[in-house]
């Protein structure tokens, strides 16, 4: 008899196990949703935080000046080989021999967003940016420059 | 046996320079250290944490053997080498510990060291048809080029013994009979959590056994260490297991400061320490949703998302990523928390008090969950530890292996919490502990967020980095159990070689004894229930 | 209270209006042929109508249930277009054929599975006098028809060549076949209380009160049942072990592409509608206005509404509270369903026909 008090147990507090799910449930059903409906809310409500890491982009300023005396500490603490550094020497109006930047080259698909290049470089020339929507077509297209066309070292 | 014993009596036994304070047996007593480090009465070696392979160059090839006492606490670290190179033998402990049974296979992969008396000798990570031994110093890059063909899984493996003449001596096993019914689960599977495959034998619905067939996200990060800086390295442990991202480059990090030196500050002490927590929360929140997923509720899988969702906006807020955070560094963290990350994080651990019992209701105590996950699934406390299933799947057996707990790291020593255990062992109880830690690791944070003390977060360091020579080693608790770190420097800048203990390849050992005689749906439950991450098994 | 309602909408006249004309103009033969093309026609584009509405549906529910807005994109904000858009889709897919299947069983599994579903789907009874298959035996050709689908499930699962599909299909055979029985059982309940199996006779039954009032406690357990059964014949969560996402990928239709996969996903949503269907028949009083008792005017409203919106009113609600359970429980196992069907409902809807037979014979029936 025991056993048969056991199912009928059984059979009701499984009953009451299963109406409480059906609460839960309808509970949820009548709360408010919070799908986020990218891309209509970019204006809106789309909060991407200002440290975000999305993209490398190289400071420039209103007269085209960047920060980067094309050391390489960047592109020797890359653990992908994403940036290449292309530099000649020039000489100054001294004529002292400097280092120039000419092309800054970064391959935002193998970038890997560690920011070891951001905390080598020593004149804060480089910093990603929260700018998120990168998505190409191409591969090539993910090869990017970043110094801008006629840019200069800042004095 | 024990720590001094192996001093005294064993002739040329010294220990290794580094935190590790590793002790070199010769060849001929290794097997006899062993069994008497196992057997030891009054404090059994019975918990052997890591088998790191190695290559030591003019020292041979081997291994370094980790090991624990679960009664007392006690720890300690052998290696052993060989010195032939065409075939390197050294003698399996797989009898003493049943994780050596994966551990070993995973040494021969990659050093080709042969273990003679371990019943299953073939390859873990790599094709069955690779050539060479990666890990070796001198492995030739280019001697596997890309293949396109199909892996055949042999049925058969290789024991191979010693004979008295010193010949070795073959014996075939079978990993399936001809008339099993083996089902291929995975790589593409909805649940198995990643690529992982397991070759099932089936007896209508009754799991017979299960082999797990790993590496198929392989990426040989061991390897890439071993040509990158130590800064650069940090960058890998984020994408082991990236549920416990955090954790694993807080492990890495503190490996790198004990070696170096390097004092942190008290703020990035509690600053990386609250981030562990909310890491943890983020990683069982997300067990939540794939248990329920994978059991075939969909509803309450959303919910789990909506409070992670939660989290990871708090993780982007100060750290700058979601999953991957790069946000531990060597001396530090990358950044100071956000103005706002204190009062977000208190508003989340309100908010999730409230929710969590929906999660109850709708899933915990109902009758066919209860069913399904009650009795199912029984891994014993011995098979635990002689497994070293460590985290929740460990505690849900009464094993109380917190890292957390037995070598406090960070601010642990100085918080007040609980470690949860349950002696059900079965899949309930897993689920149940991991339930119960997200309230747990709340209560950290709790203690913790307003007494954030003022000072730098990342102290100065010197642009290159170099190790003193030695064995250096740390270990955390992440999200699903301990992960280790063992490096060993010869004082570059790069390491020679650097191993991660994964939390999850005893997990995925400890399937088959799981899943035996239970049905398949049970097999989708217990896999859900031990919670494996697949980058961080196949590395 | 007269009964005058019933012919408000009634459609036999007008169908016998446009049988004759047409007997008027051609052969009797031909005319019959004709209206058999046209109700054949029909019955295909309602079945098709109704599944993109009940698939929307689904997928608005769901996404409610999980804190969602679901399709909101195609055709304007409801996401209305979403639905049309992917049946277009799986239209113009490739159908491939498998290298080492059993083609013939391979390419019938998926009609046997549509057959079984619009048999069944034509023996609803849409509205007064809009009944298509209409015979006595209507609820028994029902139970007949629908038993037809598990053989398409069973072939499709074996015929796939596949270990995946062959575990679903067996899994699905099992469970089907068990909770046949409860259905039946219910089904012989709510015969007993009508008095009839024809399926326009139960439904005139109820004119004066809905099954599930005339027969209160009893009625309600059965309807319960029923829908529990009903639900895991139409082999949907909690009872999706023949699918089986999470195990079985995608269970007994893994191998299948295109319009033939289509032809299950559609059989899935309209077994649904039909056991819904069913449950409104029996229980829920079909195409019957409800009607309280004292309440004159209130009740001559509900007169005016037409029968078909009544059907479709209340068979959506049962669709509703099925979709309720589906998207709160986790999926049972082969034994826990087993279990379920074998020591718990069967039993009990035994013990309900039993109740229901002494109801009747005392008259403790309303």
């Amino acid at each position: 008899m025991e056993s048969f008090s056991d199912y009928i147990k059984g059979y009701a507090s499984g009953l009451k196990s299963l109406l409480i799910g059906l609460r839960t449930s309808m509970k949820v059903f009548l709360e408010p949703k919070i799908t986020e409906q990218y891309p209509e809310n970019r204006h809106t409500t789309l909060h991407i935080p200002e440290r975000h890491r999305a993209k490398l982009t190289m400071i420039h300023d209103e007269e085209n000046h960047h920060h980067c005396i094309a050391c390489g500490l960047c592109q020797m603490n890359c653990p992908n080989g994403t940036i290449k550094l292309t530099t000649e020497t020039r000489e100054d109006a001294d004529g002292k021999k400097k280092k120039v930047l000419v092309k800054y080259e970064y391959n935002l698909g193998s970038c890997m967003f560690c920011n070891l290049c951001v905390n080598a470089c020593p004149h804060g020339a480089i910093e990603f940016t929260n700018d998120f929507e990168n998505a190409v077509f191409e591969k090539d297209k993910l090869v990017l420059t970043l110094n801008h066309e006629g840019s200069t070292l800042a004095k | 046996m024990k720590r001094d014993d192996v001093m005294k009596t064993i002739q040329g036994a010294e220990v290794c320079p580094g935190n590790a304070g590793v002790i070199k047996v010769p060849l001929s007593d290794f097997r006899h250290v062993a069994e008497g480090l196992r057997n030891d009465p009054q404090s059994p070696m019975d918990f052997l944490r890591d088998i790191v392979g190695m290559d030591w160059g003019e020292e041979g090839l081997g291994a370094i053997y980790f090991m624990e006492s679960t009664v007392t606490g006690d720890t300690i670290a052998i290696r052993t080498a060989t010195t032939d190179r065409q075939q390197p033998l050294l003698p399996t402990v797989s009898d003493l510990w049943k994780t050596a049974l994966i551990k070993e296979r995973e040494v021969y992969d990659f050093f080709g060291i042969l273990f003679t008396g371990h019943p299953d000798m073939r390859r873990l990570f790599l094709r069955e048809d690779w050539i060479g031994w990666p890990l070796r110093k001198d492995y030739d890059m280019k001697s596997n080029p890309l293949r396109l063909d199909n892996e055949i899984n042999a049925d058969i493996t290789k024991e191979y013994r010693l004979q008295r003449d010193g010949t070795l001596q073959g014996i075939d096993h079978r990993v399936f009979g001809e008339d099993d019914f083996v089902v291929s689960m995975g790589p593409q599977h909805p649940s198995t959590h990643g690529a992982l495959r397991m070759r099932i034998a089936l007896d209508g619905e009754v799991v017979k056994k299960v082999d797990p067939v790993l590496g198929y996200i392989h990426r040989g990060i061991e390897k890439m260490n071993e040509s990158l800086t130590y800064p650069q390295t940090l960058g890998m442990t984020d994408r082991l297991d990236y549920l416990s991202a955090h954790q694993s480059r807080h492990a890495l990090c503190t490996c790198i400061e004990q070696a170096a030196g390097i004092e942190i500050s008290e703020r990035a002490q509690y600053i990386r320490t609250i981030m562990d927590e909310l890491q943890r929360i983020d990683s069982h929140l997300l067990f939540y949703s794939c248990l329920v997923l994978d059991m075939g509720a969909m509803t309450p899988f959303f919910y789990g998302f909506r409070e992670r969702e939660m989290i990871l906006d708090i993780f982007e807020e100060t750290t700058g990523g979601r999953l991957i955070q790069h946000y531990n560094v060597i001396g530090g963290v990358q950044d100071d928390i956000h103005p706002t990350f204190c009062q977000k994080v208190k508003d989340f651990i309100k908010h999730l008090r409230k929710v969590i019992k929906d999660y109850h209701d709708i899933f915990t105590g109902n009758v066919i969950a209860d069913t399904r996950m009650k009795g199912v699934g029984i891994l014993t406390k011995e098979d635990a530890i002689s497994m070293g299933c460590t985290g929740g799947t460990g505690r849900a057996t009464g094993w109380a292996n917190d890292v957390r707990k037995r070598h406090p790291y960070a601010l642990y020593d100085k918080v007040d919490f609980k470690q949860i255990t349950y002696n059900e062992c079965d899949t309930f109880a897993r689920y149940m502990v991991r339930m119960d830690e997200i309230m747990e690791s709340c209560r950290i944070i709790e203690q913790l967020i307003d007494n954030i003390p003022a000072g730098e977060f990342r102290v100065k360091t010197k642009p290159i980095i170099k190790l003193p020579e030695g064995i250096w080693t740390s270990a955390v608790e992440a999200s699903r159990g301990e992960f280790g770190v063992v490096i060993e420097s010869h004082g570059d800048k790069t390491p020679y070689r650097m191993h991660f203990r994964s939390t999850g390849l005893p997990l995925v050992q400890a399937m088959d004894t799981l899943c035996r005689g239970w049905k398949f749906a049970d097999l989708i439950a217990i896999g859900a229930s031990v919670d494996f991450v697949i980058p961080d098994i196949d590395r | 209270m007269n009964q005058a309602f019933l012919d408000y909408y009634n459609l036999q006249p007008l169908l016998a209006a446009i049988h004759s004309w047409l007997c008027g103009i051609m052969p009797e033969g031909l005319a019959i042929f004709l209206e058999c093309v046209v109700v054949g026609v029909i019955i295909l584009v309602l079945y098709a109508v109704l599944a993109i509405i009940l698939i929307y549906m689904e997928r608005k529910v769901c996404a409610a249930f999980q804190c969602r807005i679901g399709p909101n994109r195609v055709g304007g904000k409801g996401g209305l277009l979403q639905v049309p858009a992917d049946v277009i889709k799986i239209l113009i897919k490739e159908v491939f054929k498998l290298k080492n299947a059993d083609q013939f069983l391979y390419g019938l599994a998926p009609f046997l599975v549509i057959l079984a579903s619009i048999l069944t789907f034509s023996c609803l009874p849409w509205h007064n006098g809009g009944e298509i298959l209409s015979m006595n035996i209507g609820i028994l050709f029902v139970l007949a028809a629908s038993s037809i689908g598990i053989l398409g499930i069973l072939l499709a699962g074996w015929s796939s060549n596949s270990k995946y599909t062959l575990i679903g299909a067996v899994r699905s055979g099992a469970m089907l076949i068990s909770y046949e029985i409860s259905i039946g059982i219910t089904v012989l309940t709510m015969v007993m209380l009508s008095g009839t199996m024809d399926i326009h006779e139960i439904v005139m039954s109820q004119a004066n009160g809905w099954n599930i009032f005339k027969g209160h406690i009893v009625a309600i357990v059965a309807f319960i049942i029923y829908l529990i059964a009903g639900n895991a014949e139409a082999n949907r969560g909690p009872f999706d072990l023949a699918e089986a996402e999470q195990e079985l990928t995608a269970g007994y239709h893994t191998e299948y592409s295109g319009m033939h996969f289509g032809f299950f996903y559609l059989a899935e949503y309209l077994n649904l509608f039909i056991t819904s269907g069913i449950a409104t028949t029996l229980f829920l009083g079909g195409w019957m206005p409800l009607h309280i008792a004292g309440l004159d005017g209130f009740n001559a409203v509900m007169d005016y509404i037409p029968g078909i919106v009544w059907f479709l009113g209340k068979t959506f609600f049962v669709v509703f509270l099925l979709m309720w359970l589906r998207w709160t429980y986790p999926r049972l196992r082969i034994d826990q369903v087993l279990t379920l069907e074998w020591k718990y409902i069967m039993p009990l809807s035994l013990l309900v026909m039993l109740v229901m037979a002494v109801c009747k014979v005392y008259g403790l029936v309303f």
